[in-house]
């Protein structure tokens, strides 16, 4: 075989690509939120993670994979409906900060909740596929049937965001309420559901995530899995632009490869430095992204 | 009038400190101890008498808001020295925390932004009081106080110059980014920050000789150590919150308000925004390092987990609760740091919990942040907020 396919470059960057794309996934769903409701959702893994721990408590009940998955889902949709309708709405039209701070708020009460209840140990997730990193002429080739999977699902999710945006009639909807709500409204589009049904989706691209992750890695599943997948994610979608969906999940899977490389040739202290070295001269050089066009602040 | 006219109340105020002092040295057993209590009586009586004096505080509000320091800082001082030793260690810590506080809310209240890396500035000062200590054992406590300071501002400085161009939640992010990122910087440079284990200070803070003078050491409860780590603190604090009072009255105060409510209208004026942004910054990171050098101080300590991503958190709370963009929010919020984890295990055991349980270990958390998402939905300025619209409406019930 090609000892090319096992080189350090090469399985550095499938590596990369392993984790850029869950920071891809956590920074489109941050700008699934921005761009429909002008909030920085810091509970945006905190919230995923929640969902998560109710979906797979049917484990004890000799529930397999799939069911879990699905009440995970389910779990999602109504955490991002409930957090919208009875905690975001209040929050519309107030000074930029409060917003931040009660999503700074309820990141820390779901967290200290989820380890209250479900305590801070570490829980491994059942995995579909192997993790096993497959043989390539007795050399380990950086792929695994559980990688693949999460390729495809990461794939299949933005596809998914993309035609419904693109090319639905909800899409354009959900598009019309973030642009224009009073136009919007005036036209016959429910804004007030639109904005709980984008809160929802965003949740479900997030549970997806968390699912992937706390399977993927060593860790399992903890209150605390997705905070520094999270502050990845911000990096990546701070980067490409929060107005941007492409650009959050291109910067996301570059910062995957950027981090895998400076992991194994410096040090893994230094990955988050670096991270947050490239954000800063990112946001000297755009300070609204890279991805997006310069707009005009109307007064 | 209820209360007795101007020309009437310097004679008033005479009398009550003559006899203020006749007490205060017949009460005392030893002279020394006569003399410290009769100054610290006739000191709050002065510094009252500068405070009731109608229009004074209008023609001279420097020298009144030194009064209103004066007064504070002489009580809370008398105080502490009839507390037991760890009351005044969690006094100590409230101190050095609303110095934090105070450094967070000007930058919030006064420019409309928000850091979540606050932690991490406390803990940029911290370190370079933990190093320097070291490295030059003979350095005087203030002189590394100040280059703490001196080291925050500067990171301050660093990651302010992006945060000029970067609006509210971009900020924040950044901050956070930081916040998240210090215990692997602390890691990084483990040969200067001790890795994981941290840093001791080389020598202990001692208690000048004089000290022993003024109080029982007997009195088994309290160290004069321990006293005198508390009285330093809270005489930081009160330098600290002194400047800051006259930063908020001052031009470049007003000119981070106009930023605040309309950006656009401060440019119109000739306000540079991106300076007064970055200045804004600076304060609040070398507020922040300040307390975090103090913190180092009272514990004679310093050690990583401390400043992560937690802290940060905590310090937003608090000065949340206590009330965003004013000076007594940051009082107030030191207070609750004080007390908050005597609090928290008093409901624990009130509640009949278990102390190892699993909800007794995130009760902080919980509490904290239910009390964060209230205090912002239903009173936005917190505690202070809360009192001053309640003192409004009892002043417009009353007539006249």
């Amino acid at each position: 075989m090609d000892p090319f396919l096992t080189s350090r470059i090469v399985t550095d960057v499938l590596g990369g690509l392993t984790n850029g794309v869950t920071y891809g996934l956590v920074a489109l769903s941050l700008v699934l939120i921005w761009r429909s409701t002008g909030i920085l959702n810091f509970a945006q893994g905190a919230m995923p993670m929640f969902a998560t721990y109710v979906g797979f408590a049917l484990l004890s009940y000799h529930f397999g994979y799939w069911p879990c998955v699905v009440a995970c889902v389910i779990a999602a949709l109504l955490i991002g409906g409930l957090t919208e309708r009875l905690l975001v709405r209040r929050l519309y039209g107030k000074p930029e900060i409060n917003p931040i701070v009660v999503m700074v708020g309820f990141l820390i009460v779901l967290e200290a909740v989820a380890a209250a209840i479900w305590s801070s140990t570490p829980r491994s997730l059942p995995s579909p596929f192997s993790s096993i990193h497959w043989q390539l002429a007795g050399k380990p080739f950086a792929l695994s049937p559980f990688i693949v999977y999460e390729f495809a699902t990461a794939l299949v999710v933005m596809a998914a965001v993309a035609v419904l945006f693109r090319f639905t009639n909800l899409g354009l909807q959900l598009r019309a309420s973030a642009l224009a709500p009073e136009v919007s409204r005036l036209l016959g589009v429910r804004v007030g559901r639109l904005l709980t049904l984008g809160w929802m989706l965003s949740t479900v691209v997030g549970v997806i995530t968390t699912i992937l992750v706390s399977a993927n890695f060593f860790s399992g599943l903890t209150p605390t899995v997705m905070d520094g997948i999270f502050a990845y994610g911000f990096i990546a979608a701070a980067i490409g632009g929060l107005e941007s969906p492409v650009g959050a999940i291109v910067a996301g899977v570059l910062l995957g490869v950027v981090n895998q490389f400076v992991t194994d040739y410096v040090n893994q202290n230094a990955v988050i430095i670096i991270a947050l070295a490239i954000l800063i001269v990112s946001l000297m050089i755009r300070p609204s992204g890279v991805f997006t066009k310069s707009a005009l602040r109307r007064v | 009038m209820k209360f007795a006219g101007t020309r009437r109340r310097v004679p008033i105020a005479m009398g009550v400190a003559v006899v203020a002092t006749v007490v205060a040295l017949v009460s005392t057993t030893t002279s020394r101890e006569g003399v410290a209590l009769s100054v610290a009586f006739d000191l709050a009586v002065a510094c009252g008498l500068i405070l009731s004096l109608p229009s004074f505080k209008l023609s001279h509000p420097v020298v009144s808001r030194a009064a209103l320091t004066l007064l504070g800082l002489d009580v809370a001082i008398f105080i502490t020295f009839f507390l037991n030793s760890s009351t005044n260690f969690n006094l100590a810590t409230g101190a050095a925390m609303s110095i934090v506080l105070l450094g967070l809310s000007f930058l919030t209240g006064a420019s409309g932004q928000i850091s979540l890396g606050n932690g991490a500035f406390m803990g940029v000062g911290a370190f370079a009081m933990a190093i320097w200590a070291n490295h030059h054992t003979t350095t005087p406590i203030v002189a590394t106080l100040l280059i703490a300071v001196v080291c925050g501002a500067l990171v301050g400085l660093l990651l302010g110059l992006p945060a000029t161009r970067l609006r509210g939640p971009y900020l924040a992010g950044m901050t956070l980014a930081f916040a998240v990122a210090f215990t692997f910087i602390l890691s990084t440079f483990s040969s200067w920050t001790g890795g994981d284990s941290g840093l001791q200070l080389p020598t202990a803070a001692i208690a000048p000789r004089w000290l022993d003078g003024f109080f029982h050491a007997g009195t088994p409860p309290l160290t004069t150590t321990t006293l005198y780590l508390t009285d330093v603190a809270i005489i930081v604090a009160g330098v600290a919150f002194f400047f800051m009072a006259n930063l908020f009255a001052s031009r470049t105060g007003r000119s981070m308000r106009l930023i605040r409510d309309n950006d656009v209208a401060a440019e119109l004026v000739g306000v540079s925004l991106p300076r007064t942004r970055v200045v804004a910054f600076i304060v609040s990171s070398a507020y922040a390092a300040l307390g975090g050098a103090l913190l180092t101080l009272i514990d004679n300590s310093v050690s990583p987990p401390t400043y992560s991503f937690a802290l940060s958190v905590t310090i937003l709370s608090l000065i949340v609760i206590g009330g965003i963009g004013t000076i007594s929010g940051a009082l107030i919020g030191g207070v609750i740091y004080a007390f908050s984890t005597n609090v928290i295990s008093w409901i624990t055991t009130q509640t009949g919990l278990n102390p190892q349980g699993n909800l007794a270990s995130q009760l902080n958390g919980i509490i904290f942040g239910g009390l964060l998402i209230l205090t912002m939905l239903f009173a936005p300025f917190g505690i202070t907020g809360a009192a001053r619209s309640l003192w409004h409406r009892l002043r417009a019930r009353s007539p006249g």
